[in-house]
């Protein structure tokens, strides 16, 4: 099992896994486009624990709060 | 670019019976935020606007009828951008509304029209499967093709129309053809009822989306498109950690500072020209009742409303200029970690910006914060940003109180005012998460559009708009107020005081601030600064108006130096002076917390859809204020402040 999405280093990239949140926060990550086997860059991270900052396969870039990253599971997307 | 439409021919029968199917056809915009969607409907319209009627939705949706072949007429709306009807958490967010929209019973034939972000289509595509399991009637308006043809990628739209079943029209934002093309195109739309068939979104935009040399599908991960790459060359400078914040502050006080600066010139100019009117009713009809309510009632009253509106319109302008660029995402990337402290979200940080010029639009642009509990939580602490209607009264104070001490001092002071409003915001939100809005929220999940230059045009459509609401949800308010107000003050109650008195002693204001001063003394106020209270309860605006005619000052908006000097001279019956640094002390807290506008009461109200909650700010602030202003006045008296 992968890192979880909070402790991925910046400017790597990786496939998520799965994502361990209620189906409420489910749906609104998959609505914006962030499923499991999607693949994210994470870009950067806001100071003193602040969002995440990171871009899906498809060109998306969204903030996500460390709260959720640290949901999503992930794995190598090679 | 030209425009490119694919679209099947419509059935004979169809056309057959087209002048009838086709009247009153409703074509209803949708897409994601940042699709360039609000481009498309001012490239169909024209710009034109007006504000429709649907039942269920209480909301403004943009609508405008727009001419097709033949003289038949079709009505655009205009949906606010959403990213899924599926997950839908409160039904008054953005998301909400364009979901009850599509989900209300419709007269006639409706065309749902997806306007869709060419670089990132995987995206884009599960929204199109959401409405086409609907099975709505639909079209794909496919723009930003220039940007993808710039990345040497173009977008096959007979292979996507072939797969979705549905007509796709590709055009870029400025493309003058475009507005043609569409219309031709959803003209020639057979409007029937669609499935959503069996392919995945992502695979299909791989699968049309070819290389321009090579004509084959992109296969693997795209690369960043040359737009992408310039917003993360500049993103690595404005989301810097330490240099993102400080540029983060100086894009803020410059907006701020440019409102003032083109504001005030602006708002001494309309009052000018009221002045003027004033003087010439006065010459008309004389120095007579009619002459004075017209003149100190109904033309201060809309004085009062026009002096505010450069400032509403530039901070809009200021706010779409900064969405449309793409900066306020980093705006609230940037400060989501300060707002969690408040039990908020980088989400809430547009409508609290906002509330910096008015509560009013404020609370409406609380429909883009998702978690119900977050926007319930903004719209309770916006009465207290320190909206523009406060700066008339901080700026009588400070003249009047603190004139003697330097211009860095005052300049401290109304900096120190204004982040009084925050800490208040701050405070409040933190207690209402922990009671009235307790519960767990839902993280931040935010776009970051690429940046982009803004369109001129929608910029000021957007600022027009602002001021024709701003008109009619505060403006006809602070009228009525005036006018309400001017009858309290020049309406003796019979048989108080002599007739020798003047009649604002006598009046009936006069007898409501006398009737409250065993309440307000703790605080320092006196009857008329009672008066003055009561006056602007509906109005906060009109507290320095309020304040002039009591004191017998014509003219007192425009100018305060000789308000300033009258409050300074009025004297109790020892002779002590009446008003001192303690009472503007004391005044400034309680116009820092006090919910003393009408209009934002009925926002809270339009937007809570219950009574309980503009109830709620309404007591809390005024009590609030209350305390604080005692407090305040107290304090200031054991520590030797005179």
């Amino acid at each position: 099992m992968g890192a979880c999405l909070d402790n991925v280093p910046v400017g790597q990239t990786i496939r998520v896994r799965a994502v361990s949140l209620s189906s409420e926060e489910r749906e609104w990550l998959g609505a914006v486009g962030i499923v499991a086997g999607e693949v994210l860059t994470v870009l950067r991270r806001a100071a003193f624990g602040g969002p995440m900052h990171v871009r899906t396969e498809d060109g998306g870039e969204f903030a996500i709060a460390q709260s959720l990253a640290a949901a999503i599971e992930t794995e190598s997307a090679g | 670019m030209t425009a490119e439409c694919h679209t099947e021919p419509a059935p004979e029968a169809a056309k057959g019976g087209e002048a009838q199917t086709r009247s009153g056809l409703r074509v209803v915009l949708v897409g994601r935020p940042n699709s360039g969607k609000s481009s498309l409907y001012n490239t169909l319209t024209g710009g034109n606007a007006h504000v429709g009627n649907y039942p269920g939705v209480t909301v403004d949706i943009l609508e405008a009828d727009v001419a097709l072949e033949g003289g038949r007429i079709a009505t655009v709306c205009d949906l606010p951008g959403f990213y899924s009807l599926a997950a839908t958490v409160d039904a008054d967010t953005d998301e909400g509304i364009a979901r009850r929209f599509l989900d209300a019973p419709h007269d006639g034939p409706r065309l749902v029209t997806q306007v869709i972000d060419a670089t990132q289509l995987g995206l884009g595509l599960t929204l199109t499967k959401e409405l086409l399991r609907r099975g709505e009637a639909l079209q794909l308006v496919v723009t930003q093709n220039d940007l993808l043809e710039a990345d040497d990628r173009r977008l096959d739209a007979t292979a996507l129309e072939a797969a979705l079943g549905v007509p796709v029209c590709l055009v870029t934002g400025r493309d003058r053809a475009a507005r043609t093309r569409v219309l031709e195109a959803l003209t020639a739309h057979p409007l029937g009822a669609t499935s959503a068939g069996t392919w995945e979104p992502k695979a299909l935009a791989r699968s049309v989306i070819r290389s321009i040399e090579a004509g084959a599908p992109s296969t693997g991960i795209l690369g960043p498109s040359r737009r992408q790459r310039a917003t993360a060359a500049l993103d690595r400078l404005l989301l810097h950690p330490l240099l993102g914040p400080v540029l983060f502050v100086g894009i803020m006080t410059l907006i701020f500072a440019a409102v003032f600066l083109v504001a005030d010139p602006a708002s001494d100019a309309v009052n000018w020209v009221m002045g003027l009117l004033g003087k010439l009713i006065t010459r008309g009809l004389g120095n007579g009742l009619l002459a004075s309510f017209l003149v100190d009632g109904v033309l201060g009253g809309a004085g009062t409303v026009l002096a505010f509106m450069p400032q509403i319109v530039i901070l809009t302008v200021a706010m779409e200029l900064l969405d449309a660029t793409g900066y306020l995402a980093r705006g609230a990337f940037l400060v989501d970690r300060v707002l969690r402290f408040m039990g908020l979200s980088g989400r809430s940080f547009l409508p609290l910006l906002m509330g910096h010029a008015c509560a009013v639009p404020a609370i409406s642009a609380t429909r883009i914060i998702r978690d119900p509990r977050e926007r319930l939580t903004t719209i309770l602490v916006l009465p207290l940003m320190t909206c523009s209607a406060r700066i008339p009264t901080y700026a009588l104070v400070v003249s009047t109180f603190f004139s003697d001490r330097g211009a860095l001092f005052r300049a401290a002071l109304f900096v120190g005012l204004y982040f009084a409003g925050l800490l208040a915001g701050l405070l409040a939100s933190l207690a209402l998460r922990r009671t009235a809005t307790k519960g767990r929220g839902l993280p931040l999940v935010l776009e970051m559009p690429s940046y982009r230059t803004p369109q001129p045009l929608l910029v000021a459509k957007k600022g027009y708009l602002a001021a024709k609401r701003f008109l009619r949800d505060v403006g006809t308010t602070i009228l009525a107020v005036a006018a309400v107000l001017w009858v309290l003050l020049n309406v003796p109650v019979p048989g108080r005081g002599s007739p020798s008195d003047p009649v604002i002693e006598r009046s009936v204001a006069a007898a409501v601030g006398q009737g409250l001063e065993p309440i307000t003394r703790p605080a320092g106020f006196d009857w008329r600064m009672n008066v003055a209270l009561v006056g602007s309860f509906g109005a906060r605006e009109l507290m320095v108006g309020t304040m002039g005619v009591i004191l017998g000052v014509e003219d007192a908006d425009n100018d305060t130096t000789t308000l300033a000097q009258k409050i300074r001279d009025a004297k109790k019956p020892d002779g002590s002076p009446q008003y001192t640094t303690r009472t503007g002390l004391s005044l400034l807290a309680f116009f820092v917390l006090a919910c003393q506008c009408m209009s934002t009461v009925a926002a809270i109200r339009r937007e809570t859809k219950s009574l309980r909650w503009p109830a709620f700010v309404l007591a809390y602030t005024y009590g609030v204020a209350y305390l604080a202003s005692v407090l305040v006045y107290q304090l200031a008296g054991a520590f030797g402040i005179a």
